[in-house]
């Protein structure tokens, strides 16, 4: 199944419908078919903190929800996941876009894309980089299972491997 | 008016309404005039109150009510855009208004100095606004906003009292716990 379809199906298998996001051309194959499709709520935001706040008040009345940005965003959204997400324990995946990749083309990319997932560690935030369909589908339910499980957020990185590295 | 009994009269018409707290004295005000299960403390996240409430008014039917601070929104206006743009007929958006970052150490914010948050709502395609400066004008605005389909952005101009009351004794794992079981029990 192409990738873009198998996160959608798996937000599903996980009951996972209000998704907040701010664009990024790579995963807007995703966020597309979210768009259209009446199962989810996708929520346009101005800033990825802001959709940050957005999916932990879906979360708290008991809606799952995701949020989707690229890496440029995970930098806005920091605070937001440090000081609400780790303290009041609430499982958000982040699917981002992988920035600053083999393929990159902008210098101002760089530094924050390479720097994500080092961060990640740094806050202990479970972090999973997908650069194939292969498994894919198997990879994304454990990583649903492991986000509920331990009530945290998790990363889904994704590159230009995966979704072909139209980068802008 | 004083943020304390504006807090009081909140609580006295909101029903079962989730409540979501900006963070300090705000959220610490909210537990001492009436600790529930539908309160959301916040300690930290500064500028997400209001964005966590329109998360919950997007995926619940009951009336949300964000009491953020001007400091705070002022930090996250693009949220403003966001609820204008979703239209959550059951989202009520009060600012305490006090004209400063309080907290830390009573520094005059934007408002003080000419920007209207009001407007700002407005500008955003809120239509269902209003500025009040005292309890019978909040009671009014407030009554009407619980019983009338929003969003609603109210700005309540608040002053400071002398001292602030105890840091609630409240944390975060275990407000959203106790929040969220009052929707999935
Ligand atoms: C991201 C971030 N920046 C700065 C601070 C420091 N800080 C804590 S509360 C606050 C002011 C909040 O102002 P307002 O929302 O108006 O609330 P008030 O203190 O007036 O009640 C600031 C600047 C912080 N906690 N987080
Ligand atoms: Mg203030």
């Amino acid at each position: 199944m192409p990738w873009a379809e198998t996160i959608v199906d798996t937000l599903k298998k996980w009951d996972t419908s209000l998704i907040a996001y701010v664009p990024d051309i790579s995963i807007d194959r995703v966020t597309s078919i979210i768009d259209a499709d009446p199962f989810f709520h996708l929520v346009s935001c101005t800033r990825e903190e802001e959709a940050v706040g957005v999916a932990v008040g879906s979360y708290a009345v008991g809606r799952n929800a995701a949020v989707f940005m690229q890496s440029s965003g995970f930098g806005n959204s920091i605070n937001g996941i440090a000081s609400l997400c780790l303290p009041s324990r609430t499982p958000i995946p982040i699917f981002m876009n992988l920035r600053g990749q083999v393929g990159e083309f902008n210098i101002a990319q760089v530094a924050m894309g390479r720097n994500t997932k080092p961060i990640l560690d740094l806050f202990g935030i479970a972090h999973y980089t997908i650069e194939s369909e292969d498994r894919m589908d198997t990879l994304l339910d454990g990583v649903m299972k492991l986000c509920h499980a331990h009530r945290n957020p998790v990363a889904i990185c994704m590159t230009p491997m995966l979704h072909g590295g139209k980068i802008a | 008016m004083l943020r304390f009994d504006a807090t009081q009269l909140v609580l006295r018409h909101a029903g079962d309404s989730p409540i979501v707290g900006n963070l300090g004295p705000t959220s610490d005000e909210l537990y001492h005039a009436g600790h529930r299960d539908r309160n959301f403390y916040t300690y930290g996240n500064m500028g997400l109150c209001s964005s966590i409430a329109l998360g919950m008014a997007l995926s619940t039917d009951d009336k949300v009510i964000s009491l953020d601070g001007d400091g705070s929104l002022l930090m996250n206006l693009g949220t403003i855009a966001t609820i204008g743009r979703e239209m959550p007929e059951n989202l009520v958006v009060l600012v305490w208004d006090n004209e400063m970052w309080g907290q830390t150490g009573g520094q005059s914010s934007h408002t003080a100095t000419g920007t209207n948050l009001e407007d700002v709502a407005k500008s955003c395609g809120i239509s269902k606004t209003t500025t009040v400066d005292d309890l019978e004008t909040l009671e009014e605005a407030f009554g009407r906003a619980m019983n009338e389909p929003g969003p609603w952005f109210i700005v309540a101009k608040i002053e400071e009292a002398a001292e602030y009351m105890p840091v609630a004794p409240v944390e975060p794992e275990f407000t959203l716990y106790r929040f969220r079981n009052t929707y999935i029990e």
